[in-house]
């Protein structure tokens, strides 16, 4: 009895903590990303750009936004590590999709990874940000080119964006992320996994 | 690899004790790496408590070694060397394919470890330079690395023999513990 009580306290009191997949291939920009978010929403400096090297594992940032706790869970994106990215699926309350915007030789294979992460029954209903990153760069292309190139279909159910950000200098993230925070509170998706977490919580 | 390792980890944790755990199967090649590391003398320690434990001092920074799986009784004993762990290198033999399952089994039980719930995760993919050797993406899988959700991972492919890999593993560690760790 003590239990469901404390489970339902929980429920209505603990602060909601969102997890958030930084996905992508390799070389989009992912971590420098993850980094820069480190430098403006914590007292962590973050890595410079250049001190980065390809991951290959998992990254981890735990910052503070408008008083909302996100946990950014950032993947490596080499094709051999890309099987890994669904494990993560199930406890992500919203997926960023780094794409190297001034990369357009790279785009098909951008957007064939985006379509299989996006068909996963794990991610149903989790708010999508798309980056077109390196914005810093003269040859990028905007986020609406982007949008057209991807051409995206089933995205009517899934809340969505496409923005144009830069890591390197920090273009466009504040606002994105601003966003983000927006949807994961209002997300039915986060309703479902909160239900799930008190559940398990009492039943332990 | 001796000058290189100064570099990376001199100023790494200021006057601050530190430790870091070398772990893993016996035979998975741990001593090597630590040899390959050059920074110094390796002691080997015998207590009588009966497991073996070698140690590196490197300035204020300890790095300690010792096998895992075999006798359950001995293990409270670890509990000794937990305290101030910033991060856990944990070498794997990728061509031993008969003990994965034990690697795998006995590297998630001892990060349940309270103590060493903050620690990085560095694994070695080792013996590369062997036939049948799995790859990085083999090794994540079997040893089900996505359980890991609540600190920072990261696996590299190393010829402890040949000095392969070694050097981008500690780089990515040192880079790591700089940007806050876990």
């Amino acid at each position: 009895m003590f239990s469901l009580f404390y489970g339902l306290w929980k429920y209505a009191f603990s602060k909601a903590e969102f997890h958030v997949l930084i996905l992508g291939i390799d070389k989009a920009g992912k971590t420098t990303l993850l980094e820069k978010l480190k430098a403006f929403f914590s007292n962590l400096e973050g890595l410079p750009p250049d001190r980065i090297v390809p991951t290959v594992g998992l990254n981890i940032g735990r910052l503070e936004v408008s008083n909302t706790k996100l946990v950014f869970w950032d993947l490596g994106g080499q094709p051999g590590l890309r099987s890994i990215w669904e494990k993560y699926y199930e406890e992500a309350h919203a997926v960023m999709y780094v794409i190297d915007a001034a990369c357009p030789s790279r785009f098909e294979d951008s957007k064939s990874a985006l379509e299989k992460v996006l068909r996963h029954e794990d991610l149903k209903g989790a708010p999508l940000l798309v980056l077109a990153n390196k914005q810093d760069l003269s040859n990028a292309v905007s986020a609406e080119e982007l949008s057209r190139y991807l051409d995206l279909k089933k995205l009517d159910e899934r809340v969505y964006m496409f923005e144009g950000v830069s890591a390197y200098d920090g273009i466009g993230i504040k606002e994105s992320i601003t966003w983000l925070v927006e949807v994961m509170e209002r997300s039915k998706r986060t309703e479902v996994l909160r239900m799930r977490t008190s559940y398990a919580g009492s039943a332990s | 690899m001796g000058i290189v390792f100064t570099r990376l980890f001199s100023s790494l944790f200021g006057n601050r004790e530190a430790r870091i755990l070398v772990l893993g199967l016996d035979n998975a090649g741990k001593t090597t790496i630590l040899y390959r590391m050059q920074m110094g003398e390796v002691v080997s320690t015998i207590p009588t408590i009966g497991f073996n434990v070698e140690t590196v001092q490197y300035n204020n920074i300890k790095f300690q070694v010792w096998d895992l799986g075999g006798q359950t009784s001995i293990r409270p004993y670890w509990r000794c060397y937990f305290p101030n762990t910033q991060a856990i290198i944990y070498v794997v033999d990728s061509s031993d394919t008969d003990r994965l399952v034990i690697a795998k089994d006995e590297f998630h039980a001892i990060l349940e470890e309270e103590e060493l719930k903050g620690a990085v995760v560095l694994l070695f993919a080792n013996k590369q330079d062997l036939p049948g050797a799995l790859d990085d993406a083999s090794v994540t899988e079997a040893l089900e690395l996505h359980k890991i959700k609540s600190r920072q991972w990261a696996i590299f492919k190393t010829s402890a023999i040949k000095g392969e890999g070694i050097f981008e593993g500690l780089d990515w560690l040192s880079n790591t513990l700089k940007s806050g760790g876990g």
